[in-house]
């Protein structure tokens, strides 16, 4: 897909765990595993926003776009 | 579910099991039938519906051949329909129906109706063509004479089908929206 979605990379900056990203954003670990795999085929504005507000960064931190072609 | 439901599912299993079983031993008859009528004319009148094509088969071979291939296509693809019906009710869970496997298998129900009754339609005007040039071709009316009800049928199924698919792919995306 063209959306790459780079949550790992911002986790992983942040050194926080997928664990406690679900408890602090209130997602569920199979939702927050769909999201990191690439699996997701679309993102919640609210979700986003949570997920951003934890992290302490901007969406296109964590979403990016590439040509597939 | 109600009890009530699920107890009409079941009964509705059971009434496809036998119609299943029904046009097996059908379909299962005519084939015999058609051997027979080949290597052993004579035997015919013993046999399931007693159909006797003898005076076609020395008449013109051709139209035996279609005929026959018509009537045994007709009861394999309705034997088949029901094994795929019986299949979808098996394995369908009624809790969670809105998948992939049920889509795809109501979309073949509706293709397999839609080809019984485009076949039924073609086999009924070709054994009408065939009384014009004087074969006796009253008694196989009952093979093609709900071929309109087929692709009435198969047509809303289709209709019913598509819809279910697009169903089943929304849902999809919404288990996939975080």
């Amino acid at each position: 897909m063209a959306i790459i979605v780079n949550l790992d990379v911002m986790m992983a900056k942040r050194k926080m765990s997928l664990n406690e990203l679900s408890e602090k954003v209130g997602l569920t670990l199979s939702n927050l595993s769909i999201l990191k795999t690439g699996k997701a085929k679309a993102i919640r504005f609210s979700t986003l926003e949570s997920i951003c507000d934890v992290l302490n960064c901007q969406p296109g931190d964590i979403l990016e776009y590439t040509n597939d072609e | 579910m109600s009890n009530r439901n699920n107890f009409v599912f079941k009964g509705l299993l059971i009434v496809a099991w036998v119609i299943f079983v029904g046009l097996c031993i059908e379909a299962g008859g005519l084939i015999v039938n058609f051997i027979f009528s080949l290597f052993k004319p004579e035997f015919v009148q013993n046999l399931y519906q007693k159909i006797d094509l003898t005076e076609m088969y020395k008449d013109n071979k051709w139209a035996f051949f279609g005929i026959y291939s018509f009537i045994l296509s007709i009861s394999i693809l309705k034997a088949f329909l029901f094994y795929i019906v019986i299949r979808l009710m098996h394995k369908m869970d009624l809790t969670k129906p809105f998948n992939t496997f049920v889509s795809n298998h109501i979309l073949q129900i509706s293709y397999y109706t839609l080809s019984i009754g485009l076949f039924s339609f073609f086999a009924r005007k070709v054994a009408k063509n065939l009384m014009h040039h004087g074969f006796v071709t009253d008694s196989l009316n009952q093979f093609w004479v709900d071929s309109q009800a087929f692709i009435l049928m198969g047509a809303v199924i289709y209709i019913i089908a598509t819809i279910f698919k697009k169903g089943v792919d929304i849902q999809n995306e919404n288990d996939l929206t975080v």
